[in-house]
């Protein structure tokens, strides 16, 4: 049967049964077809296509590995093309039988034909493991300098992959990077490049030997950029797109973090000369553009070009292709710290991205929107924000309202506008408030010295409360206002009763578990604090019968505290009035804006130090969140009430009053810095200023198995000087922690950045690199 | 580097991954893929530690899995290269082309691409020599 005859059998099959059937027949045949020791090759040929077949539906092949080998044995052609593709698909670089391979690569790589040559080299490219990578390296080489370009293009980039499993290898490699370069063949170039970026990433005492290279870079930039036309090249109107791209993203990585290098003047000049032809990209072009950004913001370019680059991802942003103004929007976000004025200058066309019809670019418009915000924008964004709420995805909600609650606090023009504010997100969203923002909220009505304003507040609560009654956190805060502040509002417009009444509601609805008893918490306190602010005596015993109702609730805390309340509540009025005083204000947390976006760590260095930083802190609460409810049910029972009232009121703040008293020193800040499958790595600020600052890093093992051979390297700026103390443990268990301390010293006032490198053997060895900017500066 | 409709028509690896976790990153993509708005998303997307960068032509999408870091918008023009190479080489290329014809599509490939880099940016150099190979058998 022929492979056409089998694909069809597989295909016409009306069950899966049956398709099963026919698979399994074929798969027995082609095992018997091999077990011949006669099968001559073009039967070989055809049970290999088959097998080939087998491998695309998922099929076990293992069982032809062999076969494939003696197939590219044969001296034909046709014979060694199908043998080595089937062996690029069906074995990898962990296959023992890739050592019977070594002999067939070594000698068809040094075949006369040119093509028998380039199979080997494309087989070796695609399954070279260490071994192979030293045992036939000498091969690759000489066909480096083969006299046809063919070769020389494919051998080039088969040397990088070389040079990634075996680093040592650079040094042979590396004198054959300036003659691949001065060639005019565009694939031996992007082979060259390739080879160039393989050898800088793993030998690092051969990178200045490479930045000789650059202005051979330059070189071939200037000639893409003054080509108009190249038929052989041209991609939709722009002559090698990819080419553009290759050149700049390896003199990206050349010159990063060099910003003295002589080459980098003419390079603004050439970027330049790229932004200039903006008017006239399209389709391909935009690929070109935005690689050209990337580079200007991660080398040390001038402002003037920067603000250029923010210019065209603005008009990124105006395109009607979604994936343009996809990326526009991520790289905005990288580089708004470099250029804020320059990215504020286009707040309508951000602003205007949150209508846009892909998730994903809302979730990304939204998060510049934040990224953006400051003193003389905040109101504008504010309503923007609030409208885009109404309408938005529920999963962006609690993000919104987070951020948007930070971002008041920060920028906030005036308290009344606050309030509003507030008052608007608790009826738009009260369902979508993390807990740490609910005492936030509460923190900041109490931080308020203004009467007239917390009576303003209050009233407008208590009226949006009866129209959106079941938001969460609106009935919450509401809730716990009529306990602490009746007394401002009790008059004409709202009786006592009226306040009843609306605990009551609020207590009728059914939220989750964990929502209704922190809902019956804040009641309890609201019920007996309000006995001390109304006067009628009616209203007095509705409040005495409604805190005897949770005597018998199903919860321990709720029914303990509602007895040790109801205990209160039976001491006479003037003890009582003391006691149920006004709660003194706790200090407001001040939070640091979060990423929504998950971007990469491993990022080129300035784009890293561009992420907002995160305190250790707020990403606890926000992701721990449910454990706050775990801890409180398992702390003792409040303290006696006749101790102290304000220890047993305050706990319901849970996580902002009690735990932390106020006053107390700034928190450690942690900064992660970097994380992947196994390890993560942070930093904690211990102290900083005058000039030094003193930091701990951590590592901490994520994956499920051991990580050893730990090494941890830190640099900083040349300014700046670095004291290292070594990690406390090299070999860490899953889920282990361990140290190292850092401490750096420099100008007063400057900004630290550290670079790391970290080296670890996780089954085999890795090394990453990053870099992490602290949010302050010593 | 994936190629799926309902069925996965052709997958080339890079990387070496066990046959097991092979399967299951397949499934993954085509679930995460199939499940995107293809008229108002854009066609990238984060998937693990790194980004899939796809476009569909007909039935057919033809996936990319790339570092987080690289040029989406120029990955993108490689898919598209991509096609318009199959589509000369198979004069007008369908689904059963592809089918059929898969380990043809392999060696295309093979002429682009070689251990994850682009090796050849001219459509006439690929195909031209694909042509002559074709004659050597």
């Amino acid at each position: 049967m022929s492979l056409k005859s089998f694909i069809k059998s597989v295909r016409n099959s009306k069950t899966i049964a049956a398709e099963r059937a026919a698979i399994r027949k074929e798969s027995a045949k082609i095992r018997t077809a091999f077990r011949d020791v006669h099968l001559d090759n073009a039967s070989r040929r055809t049970n290999i296509s088959k097998l080939l077949y087998l491998y695309i539906l998922g099929e076990p092949t293992y069982f032809g590995q062999v076969e494939c080998l003696k197939l590219l044995a044969s001296p034909k052609f046709v014979d060694k093309r199908l043998g080595y593709l089937a062996t690029m698909l069906l074995l990898d670089e962990n296959q023992e039988v890739l050592t019977l391979l070594t002999n067939s690569l070594d000698n068809d790589m040094k075949s006369s034909n040119q093509y028998i040559a380039g199979l080997a080299l494309v087989t070796l490219g695609n399954v070279a493991s260490p071994e192979l990578a030293r045992d036939l390296y000498a091969n690759v080489d000489a066909l480096l300098g083969s006299p046809h370009g063919y070769l020389r293009k494919k051998a080039a980039i088969v040397a990088a992959k070389l040079v990634n499993k075996d680093p040592d290898l650079s040094e042979i490699f590396l004198p054959r990077v300036a003659p691949l370069l001065n060639e005019k063949s565009h694939g031996v170039v992007l082979g060259a490049l390739a080879l160039m970026r393989a050898i800088y990433n793993n030998d690092e005492s051969s990178r200045e030997t490479l930045k000789i290279q650059i202005p051979r870079l330059l070189a071939h930039l200037r000639i893409l950029i003054a080509t108009g036309h190249s038929p052989e090249y041209d991609v939709r109107g722009v002559p090698d797109p990819f080419l553009f791209v290759s050149l700049l993203s390896t003199l990206r990585l050349l010159l990063a973090n060099d910003e003295n290098n002589t080459n980098l003047e003419p390079l603004n000049d050439l970027l330049t000369q790229v932004c200039s032809r903006v008017e006239s990209a399209k389709g391909s072009g935009y690929s070109v553009l935005y690689e050209t950004v990337q580079t200007i913001f991660t080398i040390n370019s001038d402002s003037s070009l920067k603000v250029l680059g923010i210019n065209i991802l603005s008009k990124f942003l105006t395109q009607k292709d979604n994936n343009t103004r996809y990326v526009a929007l991520n790289t905005l976000l990288n580089v708004i710290n470099y250029e804020p004025l320059a990215v504020q200058r286009h707040r309508t066309t951000i602003v205007g991205c949150l209508q846009d019809g892909d998730v994903s670019i809302r979730r990304r418009a939204l998060e510049l929107t934040f990224a953006i915000m400051n003193q003389q924008n905040v109101r504008v964004l504010t309503k923007e924000l609030l409208a885009f709420l109404q309408n938005s995805d529920d999963e962006l909600k609690e993000y919104i309202t987070t951020q948007l609650c930070i971002a008041c606090n920060k920028y906030r023009p005036d308290v009344r506008w606050h309030f509003e504010t507030l008052i608007s997100l608790l009826k738009l969203a009260g369902n979508h408030f993390s807990r740490d923002i609910v005492s936030n909220v509460l923190a900041l009505i109490m931080q308020n010295t203004d009467l007239e304003l917390t009576k303003f507040l209050v009233e407008e609560l208590i009226s949006s409360s009866q129209a959106h009654f079941n938001e969460f956190a609106l009935a919450l805060v509401t809730t716990w206002c009529i306990g602490e502040y009746a007394d401002l509002v009790i008059g004409e417009k709202v009786t006592p009763d009226s306040l009843v009444n609306l605990i009551e509601t609020f207590l009728n609805i059914t939220f989750e578990q964990a929502d209704a008893i922190q809902m019956k918490t804040y009641a309890l306190t609201a019920i007996l604090k309000l006995s001390a602010r109304v006067s009628s005596p009616q209203c007095i015993e509705r409040l005495r019968k409604l805190l005897l109702s949770f005597q018998s609730d199903y919860n321990l805390e709720i029914q303990t505290r509602a007895i040790e309340y109801a205990e209160i509540f039976g001491q006479p009025a003037s003890i009582r009035k003391a006691l149920l005083e006004r709660m003194p204000a706790p200090p407001v947390k001040l939070h640091e804006g979060i990423p929504l976006v998950n971007r990469s760590t491993t990022k080129s260095a300035k784009s890293s130090s561009s992420q907002p930083a995160t305190t250790g802190d707020l990403l606890l609460d926000l992701l721990g969140d449910d454990e706050t409810p775990k801890e409180r049910e398992a702390a003792p029972a409040p303290a006696k009430p006749q101790e102290s009232t304000l220890d047993l009121l305050s706990d319901i703040f849970g996580s902002s009053a009690s735990q932390k008293p106020p006053q107390q020193p700034p928190q450690e800040t942690v900064i992660p810095a970097f994380a992947d499958e196994h390890l993560s790595f942070e930093i904690v600020v211990k102290e900083i200023g005058n000039g030094s600052a003193s930091l701990e890093g951590r590592v901490h093992n994520l994956g499920n198995s051991v990580v050893s051979e730990i090494s941890v390297l830190c640099a900083v700026t040349k300014q700046q000087k670095l004291q290292l103390s070594p990690i406390g443990s090299n070999t860490l268990a899953p889920g282990a922690t361990s140290s190292l301390g850092i401490r750096v010293t420099g100008q007063p006032g400057a900004k630290v950045k550290v670079r790391v490198k970290l080296e670890y053997n996780a089954g085999s060895k890795v090394s990453r690199q990053f870099d992490s900017a602290l949010p302050m500066t010593m | 580097m994936l190629e799926s409709a309902r069925d996965l028509r052709i997958s080339k690896w890079y990387t070496s991954v066990p046959d097991k976790q092979k399967k299951q990153t397949i499934l993954k993509v085509h679930r995460l893929i199939s499940s995107r708005d293809h008229q108002k998303q854009s066609n990238f997307v984060n998937f693990e530690n790194q980004k899939l960068v796809y476009r569909r032509y007909n039935g057919l999408f033809f996936v990319m899995a790339v570092d987080v870091q690289d040029n989406e918008l120029s990955y993108l023009e490689m898919v598209h290269l991509t096609v318009e190479v199959l589509d000369s080489y198979f004069n007008n290329v369908c689904e059963l082309d592809i089918i059929f014809n898969f380990y043809k599509v392999y060696q295309v490939l093979d002429e682009m691409f070689l251990s994850g880099e682009f090796q050849e940016t001219s459509k006439q150099v690929v195909l031209d020599r694909l042509h002559y190979l074709d004659n050597l058998e």
